[in-house]
């Protein structure tokens, strides 16, 4: 019916929304696994990236996914108290670096309130249009 | 220019979607203004079961997602101030008429 033609805009701009959204629970998980020497496989934590991709034609954004970062290594701290430690006392921190994440979740916020701005500006266009009816 | 697609669903409205506006017509091919109207506002209250679905999810806990909501919600409002912008026009038609001097 034509009330969806209308709202499309607004589909897309939530679309945006929960991409953003998921951006940001990955990057809470960066911060929150910053010094975590126990992840997966005993290996310390890798950051993960969420990946954003576009459908056909205008139907917004899609993500799956998110991945992790196999491209940075490790950071390797001296810390011979650390039960992780090897034998030259160094230990392998997770490649999360939190000013990048602190970056990135900036980013992600104003992306998500841009996407909150295309949908207060879309309900503001569909309200002009009605008052022409008046 | 013919690698741009064209938006879906933005197109013109089609005599069939006009069509389903146009349910009940009468003997002499008169449009049945009360079985219109009842049309016109079970469309638009669609999207309004749509909200109360989705906040029942979300305040129930089934979802943590605010944002079908938020959609839902949205979607809701502008149909429903589309239909009100359309009976305020309506009754201002049937005051006028009304108030004709005959």
């Amino acid at each position: 019916m034509s009330n969806i033609r209308i709202a499309s805009p607004v589909d897309i701009a939530i679309s945006g929304m929960r991409a953003e959204s998921y951006r940001m629970t990955a990057i809470a998980n960066n911060i929150a696994n910053a010094y975590t020497t126990r992840g997966q496989d005993g290996q310390p934590y890798r950051r993960m990236e969420v990946v954003l991709s576009s459908s056909d034609g205008m139907s917004g954004v899609t993500f799956s996914q998110a991945e992790p970062d196999t491209k940075t290594g490790f950071l390797r701290v001296h810390q011979p108290g650390h039960p992780d430690a090897d034998a030259g006392g160094y230990v392998s921190m997770p490649n999360v670096q939190l000013p990048v994440e602190m970056m990135n979740m900036v980013t992600a916020s104003r992306a998500y309130q841009a996407g909150a701005a295309v949908m207060k500006k879309q309900q503001e266009i569909v309200d002009v249009a009605v008052e022409l009816l008046k | 220019m013919a690698g741009i697609t064209p938006i879906s669903g933005m197109g013109a409205l089609t005599p069939a979607a006009a069509g389903a506006l146009r349910p009940a017509v009468g003997g002499e091919g008169n449009v049945d203004f009360g079985q219109l109207l009842k049309t016109a506002v079970a469309s638009a209250d669609k999207p309004q079961e749509n909200v109360v679905a989705t906040i029942q999810d979300l305040l129930s806990g089934k979802s943590k997602d605010v944002l079908p909501a938020v959609q839902a919600m949205a979607k809701a409002d502008m149909s429903f101030k589309l239909l009100i912008g359309v009976r305020n026009k309506v009754i201002e038609a049937y005051k006028q008429t009304m108030s004709m001097q005959l």
